[in-house]
């Protein structure tokens, strides 16, 4: 019973969230809160990714922006020069492109381990980012990448402002409901078994390296669903989005959230966002906010948001 | 210092709902975003007899991040304009809205969107960064927002472009400042035909701007019968300017044009006198903000003697320069620069076609004619806007860099006369 | 490239990676005592710029600056690693965490103080000159930093290798653990090595306050240059940072006048290699990561 109660909850917390631009239609700003809430989507999709290897497979990367950004420009750039606005068209290249690049820096990244990996991550972010930045026929380099389309499928035109969100809406749903999948399913149990301890996961039996390649992959193509959507959201590709500030706005939500929980990078994503982009409207020292924020949760709530709230309601109960 | 409706609607509705949630999650005295005080808000709630419907005025400028003294500029500029009109600008009390860009194309497009969905503001100004600028060119376009730039100069913003990559004009974008045409093509011509410079060598910095305004000097000055010997360009974020000038004296071509502003531009004015160049013949010219005061103000006597082309100089003889930089002065104890008088000139001309259309923003078509039809004195000289393509006509000055009574400033070698972009 | 040419690049080169010696050499201190990765190691050297910045504007004594500086950035590393980083020993993602929280915070709170303007200050007095070098003048201050550099690598070599502190250093590198089960007091050594890795991030800021400026922004590239060169060159070894500076500083100066369309990503394809040829860096030692 309690079961059903529990998934007619959910069922209808997803409802809500798909629907915000509708029963939100008469308030008196519904349009932006509607903005951001896609902005805060996009960033949450990017940090479930990176938490497949942060919190599930205990892979710190530094550089997930690498695969975002990607993602971002294989959609325009597929639109645009296939001429093709179909969604699985721009989609599909954003996820082939971000898993191949992710499987190649994978290949060498993945033997590395902590912040070596971390490092590792970060130096070939960056090199992504020196590409994008001078192939400049390509990217439109430091000048962006202007006029992206915004995709159709099956008769479905994702032009308008509502369609959109609810495309980016119903996307983190999905890719919410895989990230649950992974972690609950024996791969997922693998990758923990990595985090936990790699050695036994190799004497046990496992190729080690192989499954952290793949996670990496996995992780990358996600990403890649993300940067897509952020194109398709802003219509625009910069090369901030392949920058290392992106790839710390992702490795922040994640911490801050909560690692290896489903719900703690969203919950992270929601706040980074907030303070970044919103809360700076109102006061002019937001990045001293944010700053404090990380230390206050460092200190105050070891396993971010959701774990302090986990304890919290453990207390209450008890 | 930023403002925003006092007012708690549901219309903040996420702002107070996650301060609230946020506050109470951390424990931390995070402000309440609604309860921030509005400075602007506040003066603007003084009106006089029958005053008109509010006016919105959102500027999208750099607080944060690297840019961020252009954007205090630009802010001081706009303020002390407001205050001197009483804050009213057609009997509409004026409301400002400052957002922080970050310097970040992805926030400064969402900043775009809360100005018009949330703001609803009825004009927006400002933008530092040219890639921001594009990155809001069409979400302008199509909620047809009045768009005053106040610095950008990307070529592209306001010519019509192949396909619209990676911009183009649109009919709702006037811009105030300048191209990077403008500010690099003239000299060219100069230094070939008044100057006598038969060969030349290029400096830039390897982003966007520096590309262009490399390319469109080369053109003019190659056009007009000179040849650039050679290129050489500096990767982003090359904060050590010594190998670079190394490179540069180890060639033979002594006439430099350059392309760098900021930090970048007081760094390659130092290892320039340290490597001794001046001594060795060679001469240091560029696009006008080489020479800015936030760099001369840090070299102080090092860059005497450089020639640089720009629509401005804070020394220009005219009536308009002499009020605008006074009053500046007076108010702030500081030297306007360049960022201010271009924020100044953006208010100045929303100033004269809300006069023309009787304070009435909400005929857009007729405000853009208003705008199209702006004619004035500025600072800068005579200024209006090119009615096909908004950039702003205005006179180019070659200034060269001397030393006045202890203080490194831009003395105007000769002017180019309405200078128009190129671009239909 | 003419033999002069090469010669003064060569020396550009050296002198940038003198200067990234000393920026990186804190860092490497911290993480080899202390198992931290500092990431608010660009903000520390932004500290002692603006320091450097204040106590020239209102004396014009550079001199005193390499002094204060160091100190008044070295106290700040000597509340905030038992206020905060104590408590997170082991705990890699909180540091990172952590740390880039504080140096958020340092950033804003300076741009806050001292305005946000871009400053520079002139080389200091005697330095200020420039001198022949194979014909053609070079600035005294570059030969100056590559001279401070070489003597700090030697002082803190000497140091590390001849005294008990040294000794200690040594042994914590090894083994934590196993220092504290002998009595030493491990919170007090930590402190004080925290303290004197934030001190050098902040004489890495006085020493390049003159060449670079000062400016909002500027503790991002400090920050990845270090984080570069202590990997490149071994984390948490001496030796290694001294490896790392002497072959990123050359590298990225004939990178950026040679190859300037592959300089951005010059330097990382270089950390790279070198992570794949040698996991631990150059002269990294094996450790079990994690």
């Amino acid at each position: 019973m309690r079961r059903v109660v529990a998934v007619a909850g959910i069922l209808a917390l997803a409802v809500l969230l798909v629907t915000f631009p509708i029963w939100t239609a008469d308030w008196e700003s519904s349009r932006y809160a509607t903005t951001i809430l896609r902005d805060m989507l996009v960033l949450a999709i990017l940090a479930l990714s990176l938490d497949l290897l942060v919190g599930v497979a205990g892979m710190p990367s530094l550089g997930h922006a690498a695969f975002f950004g990607t993602g971002a420009y294989a959609a325009a750039i597929a639109a645009q020069r296939l001429g093709n606005d179909d969604l699985l068209v721009g989609l599909g290249a954003a996820i082939a492109v971000a898993a191949l690049l992710a499987f190649g820096i994978g290949l060498f990244a993945v033997r590395a381990a902590g912040i070596f990996f971390l490092m590792l991550t970060l130096a070939f972010a960056q090199m992504v980012f020196a590409v994008a930045f001078q192939a400049v026929d390509l990217t439109g380099g430091s000048n962006g990448l202007a006029g992206v389309h915004r995709p159709t499928l099956a008769g479905l035109d994702f032009n308008g402002a509502d369609a959109l969100y609810q495309l980016v809406a119903v996307l983190f749903l999905l890719v919410l409901v895989l990230s649950w999948r992974i972690r609950s399913s024996t791969y997922g149990r693998a990758l923990a078994g990595l985090r936990e301890n790699e050695r036994r996961m190799r004497a046990l039996g496992y190729d080690t390296t192989r499954l952290k390649l793949s996670a990496f992959v996995l992780a990358g193509a996600i990403a890649g669903v993300g940067g897509a959507l952020s194109a398709y959201s802003l219509r625009f590709v910069s090369t901030n989005d392949v920058g290392v500030g992106r790839s710390i706005e992702a490795f922040v939500s994640v911490l801050i959230g909560g690692t290896g929980t489903l719900i703690g990078p969203v919950v992270g994503a929601v706040v980074v966002l907030y303070i970044e982009r919103v809360l700076p409207s109102s006061i002019p020292f937001a990045e001293t906010v944010l700053g404090l924020v990380f230390v206050v949760f460092v200190v105050a709530a070891r396993q971010g948001i959701v774990g302090l709230a986990v304890a919290t309601y453990a207390r209450v109960r008890r | 210092m930023k403002t925003s409706d006092v007012r708690i609607s549901r219309r903040k509705f996420l702002i107070a709902t996650s301060a609230t949630a946020l506050a109470a999650a951390c424990g931390a005295a995070t402000p309440s975003a609604t309860s921030a005080p509005s400075s602007a808000a506040a003066a603007t709630a003084v009106a006089s007899a029958t005053p008109g419907k509010p006016l919105k005025i959102g500027q999208l400028l750099p607080f944060t991040k690297v840019y961020a003294e252009l954007g205090n500029s630009m802010k001081r500029a706009t303020d002390l304009y407001l205050k001197q009109k009483g804050n009213k600008l057609s009997n509409r009390p004026v409301t400002l809205i400052y957002e922080d860009e970050a310097n970040d194309p992805a926030v400064g497009a969402q900043k775009t969107q809360k100005f018009i969905e949330q703001d609803q503001v009825d004009l927006m100004m400002g933008i530092v960064a040219t890639p921001i600028a594009y990155a809001v060119r069409n979400a302008i376009d199509s909620a047809k927002m009045i768009f005053i730039e106040t610095n950008a100069g990307g070529n592209a913003l306001t010519r019509t472009t192949n396909n619209c990559t990676p911009a183009c004009k649109s009919k709702y974008i006037f811009r105030a400042s300048f191209s990077s045409w403008q500010i690099s093509n003239p000299i060219g011509t100069y230094f070939a035909t008044k100057k006598g410079v038969k060969e030349a060598f290029t400096f830039v910095a390897d982003y966007g701007f520096g590309t262009e305004s490399q390319a469109d000097f080369t053109n003019a000055f190659q056009a007009a019968g000179g040849k650039v010997t050679g290129t050489l360009k500096a990767p982003l974020g090359s904060a050590d300017f010594l190998p670079f000038v190394t490179q540069l004296k180890a060639q033979p071509t002594k006439d430099i044009y350059s392309f760098f502003s900021g930090t970048d531009a007081i760094n390659y004015i130092k290892a320039w006198n340290q490597l001794g160049m001046p001594a060795a013949g060679y001469k240091m010219n560029g696009a006008g903000f080489l020479t800015e005061q936030d760099v001369l103000k840090e070299v102080k006597d090092q860059a005497n003697g450089a020639v640089t082309s720009l629509f401005w100089a804070v020394t220009l003889d005219n009536a308009e320069n002499k009020a605008f930089v006074d009053a500046y002065q007076k108010e702030y104890n500081l030297l306007p620069d360049v960022f201010a008088l271009q924020a100044w000139d953006g208010m100045t001309a929303v100033d004269l076609a809300l006069q023309a259309t009787k304070g009435d923003t909400s005929n857009k078509d007729a405000f853009v004619a208003a705008l199209e039809g702006v004619k004035f004195n500025s600072p800068r000289g005579a200024f209006e806007f090119d009615k096909d393509t908004h950039n702003v006509i205005q006179d180019i000055y070659i200034r060269q860099v001397a030393v006045q009574g202890g203080n490194a400033v831009n003395t105007i070698l000769d002017k180019v006369a309405r200078v128009t972009d190129p671009g239909k | 490239m003419s033999p002069e040419v090469f010669v003064q690049q060569a020396l550009n080169g050296i002198s940038f990676g003198a200067l990234l010696f000393i920026l990186a050499a804190g860092l490497s201190l911290i993480f080899g005592m202390m198992d931290v990765v500092n990431l608010a190691h660009g903000a520390f050297y932004m500290l002692g710029a603006y320091v450097t910045l204040a106590i020239v504007q209102r004396t014009g004594q550079f001199w005193l600056a390499l002094f204060v500086a160091p100190a008044v950035v070295g106290l700040l590393g000597l509340i905030l690693e038992p206020l905060l980083l104590r408590r997170l020993r082991g705990r890699h993602l909180d540091q990172v965490l952590l740390t880039i929280g504080v140096s958020l915070v340092i950033a804003d709170l300076l741009g806050l103080t001292f305005g946000r303007e871009i400053h520079s200050i002139p080389l200091p007095a005697g330095l200020d000159r420039s001198t022949q070098i194979l014909g053609s003048d070079y600035p005294v201050y570059r030969l100056f930093v590559i001279a401070f550099g070489v003597a700090l690598a030697a002082a803190l070599t000497l140091i590390h290798r001849r005294t008990r502190l040294g000794a200690l250093i040594r042994a914590g590198v090894d083994d934590a653990q196993m220092l504290d089960a002998l009595g030493v007091d491990i919170d007090r050594l930590f402190s004080r090595t925290f303290a004197s890795g934030a001190a050098l991030a902040g004489l890495a800021g006085v020493i390049a306050a003159p060449v670079f400026g000062i400016f909002p922004g500027m503790d991002v590239d400090a920050l990845i240059y270090s984080l570069i060169v202590v990997v490149v060159g071994g984390l948490g070894s001496l030796s290694g940072a001294i490896a790392g500076a002497g072959l990123v500083g050359p590298a990225d100066t004939f990178g950026k006048v040679l190859f300037p369309q592959f300089a951005l990503a010059l330097i990382f394809a270089i950390m790279a290699l070198v992570l794949l040829l040698r996991p631990t860096g150059l002269l990294g030692r094996v450790r079990i990561v994690r």
